[in-house]
């Protein structure tokens, strides 16, 4: 599903170049789910970013799904990572002015999908995450868990083959991040590829196999052979 | 596409949308009466005089103490200013088109009409007026010299005169004036020639009649009429004006020389006031375009600051650059639109109210769609730079943490 070979991510400013990503190699398989994990400022979301196509890397090699992302343009870079990936962010990200129909229906717009399909999905999403009652509602009136539970609908409304996740449960209490791990893998168990950045020991406990992240390399794998990394082998 | 979205965002920014629909609005109405005006004083300014206007000089004078015999004179002058090199016809008149001050008289097919008759401007001269002038004869003849009389005599009359062909018109709708009867009161005069065109010394007695003109067959000495006009080769005017004060001073002295211009200047200063009211509207209107520009740069701008995170959300879940930058243009078109409509509603309310109190006419329907062209157009030249700096905004916003 996700391929990347030897990817850098070297921000430059005027004084100072950060190096966040340092030849990271590392491979998901369809069906997976990974969490990934590292200290703070080891480069998670670096990897989310790239991985999921918001921003661009350096050096190396990233294939998404079979397709080779470093020469895509704009207009195709956002037609991938619209049709292919999902995400739920640690801020839910919802769009404070538009109430949960229209939040969900911002993907599919974008996807070009007919009213009737779009109202369809939509619906069927809401549902999915058992919030179709609220569909009018705006986002300043749910809790934090609901809003979390929206961005996942959103995130799955056009059906993503990979739901990318950056710390999806660290603004919620203990008893709504386990509802939404527990519809994660849920949905992992439908087929979708989840990838999601964690600092949560229990909740990286609850992955198929764990990435560690140190210092913008991929160092650390349990329960799992994907992981390769030139740092660790020279190490 | 993103147009209901877009809608329902806006009612939850009601109060700055509303503010810039209403700036939108406001100018709307105000600027497309002010164009409408300055069009109105543009038509005005470009009122056609008749006359070859940048080969005519005049020269207004007037004698000190009593002159024997003005009629002598006034030809003897008429001689001089001839052999000025230059010069290709001279005549003695009693006023000029556009220069303000002339002579009326009121005008009728039927004797004594107290009820149908117009007013019309009263042309006099000497014999090469219509020469001088280089007004267009469209139908009949000049007058023949026998038919020109001494304006200064006692009891001097005349019974023929060349009308315009718009008070031509006016006395004898639809009928061939020529050798028609009309009658000055109850003077009656013949018709022997119609001019294409002789604008009135000015248009006091209404727009309507601001082309009703006559000219009589009266020879007019220089002191009763004052103007002797002065035909020149083009481009000539200066060099001849120079020399008109020493070539009558010559003839005789004691007189003074006044308003020695050309009729392009006498043109120029009769506008005065609607070129400066033109100018007036003209920057106003600018100053409105400008600030209402500026405030949808303003909003806009304000609005990318705020909306960034939503901006980096809307790509990160497959806007392209091109899509955000069109949310950004189809909004401001949104705005503009509801500016536009409650504007032109505002824009005839208001040209009403100057119908009434300016008697202003009414507004052309063509206003309108041009209006609307120029302001969808100046709203998507002020919100174009936010909205492509809104484009800029990087996906990876979304994962940055608040
Ligand atoms: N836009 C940026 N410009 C400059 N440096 C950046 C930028 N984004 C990240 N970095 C740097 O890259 C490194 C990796 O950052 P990243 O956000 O990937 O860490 P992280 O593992 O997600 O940390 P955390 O667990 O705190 O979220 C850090 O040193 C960070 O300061
Ligand atoms: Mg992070």
């Amino acid at each position: 599903m996700l391929t990347m070979k030897n990817v850098t991510k070297v921000f430059r400013t005027e004084m100072v170049e950060t190096h966040a990503l340092r030849e990271l190699t590392l491979e998901v398989k369809s069906g997976e789910f990974v969490a990934v994990t590292g200290p703070s400022g080891s480069g998670k979301t670096t990897f989310l970013n790239i991985a999921g196509l918001l921003d661009d890397f350096t050096g190396g090699e990233y294939r998404l799904d079979g397709v080779e992302v470093r020469q895509l343009g704009d207009r195709a870079r956002s037609k991938l990572r619209n049709e292919k990936i999902g995400f739920v962010f640690q801020s839910f990200n919802l769009i404070p002015d538009l109430n949960l129909f229209d939040n969900v229906d911002v993907p599919l717009r974008y996807r070009g999908f007919t009213r009737g399909e779009r109202r369809q999905r939509i619906e069927r999403a809401l549902e999915r995450v058992g919030l179709a009652s609220r569909i009018r509602h705006f986002p300043a009136e749910l809790s934090g868990g609901q809003q979390q539970r929206v961005a996942i609908a959103r995130a799955i409304a056009g059906d993503p083959k990979l739901l990318l996740a950056d710390e999806p449960t660290g603004n919620l209490d203990s008893q709504m991040a386990r509802e939404v791990m527990q519809l994660l893998e849920e949905l992992n168990a439908g087929g979708t590829v989840v990838v999601i950045v964690t600092h949560d020991p229990e909740i990286a406990a609850r992955a198929q196999r764990n990435v560690h992240i140190v210092d913008g390399v991929a160092s650390h794998l349990d329960r799992g052979p994907a992981l390769v990394s030139p740092a660790l082998r020279t190490a | 596409m993103d147009f209901l979205p877009i809608l329902s965002t806006l009612r939850r920014h009601r109060t700055a949308a509303t503010l810039v629909v209403l700036e939108i609005a406001l100018t709307c109405a105000i600027v497309s009466n002010a164009v409408f005006l300055i069009r109105e004083r543009l038509a005005r300014m470009d009122t056609p005089s008749g006359v070859v206007e940048e080969e005519l000089v005049r020269v207004r004078l007037i004698g000190i103490g009593q002159t024997a015999d003005a009629a002598a004179l006034t030809a003897q002058d008429l001689v001089a200013l001839r052999a000025i090199p230059g010069v290709k016809s001279v005549a003695s008149t009693n006023q000029v088109p556009f220069g303000n001050s002339g002579w009326n008289s009121s005008v009728s097919s039927i004797p004594d009409d107290v009820s149908g008759s117009t007013t019309a401007s009263l042309y006099m001269g000497t014999q090469d007026l219509l020469e001088t002038w280089g007004v267009r004869l469209i139908a009949g003849r000049d007058f023949t010299p026998e038919e020109y009389v001494d304006a200064d005599a006692k009891d001097a009359k005349v019974s023929s005169a060349i009308v315009t062909r718009a008070l031509a018109e006016r006395l004898f709708p639809g009928q061939s004036p020529l050798g028609r009867t009309l009658y000055l009161g109850s003077d009656p005069e013949t018709i022997v020639g119609v001019i294409d065109e002789l604008a009135r010394p000015n248009d006091r007695n209404g727009p309507e009649s601001a082309a009703y003109s006559m000219v009589l067959p009266l020879s007019i000495s220089y002191t009763t009429g004052g103007t002797y006009l002065i035909r020149v080769e083009p481009g000539r005017g200066g060099e001849v004006l120079a020399a008109v004060d020493a070539t009558l001073t010559k003839v005789a002295a004691n007189r003074i020389f006044t308003h020695l211009e050309s009729l392009t200047e006498v043109r120029d200063s009769y506008f005065r006031k609607d070129r400066s009211m033109a100018y007036l509207l003209i920057g106003v209107s600018l100053a409105l375009l400008i600030i209402t520009a500026l405030g949808i740069v303003g909003l806009a701008s304000f609005w990318v600051q705020q909306r960034t995170r939503q901006i980096g959300i809307r790509r990160a879940l497959g806007a392209s650059r091109g899509d955000i930058l069109r949310y950004f243009l189809l909004e401001n078109f949104i705005l503009a639109t509801m500016g536009i409509v409650v504007g032109m509603g505002l824009a005839y309310a208001l040209n009403h109210w100057l119908m009434d109190a300016y008697a202003v006419p009414r507004l052309p329907a063509t206003v309108l769609p041009i209006g609307a062209v120029a302001l969808w157009l100046l709203g998507q030249l002020a919100v174009l730079a936010p909205a492509l700096r809104a484009a800029r905004i990087s996906p990876a916003i979304a994962t940055r943490s608040v």
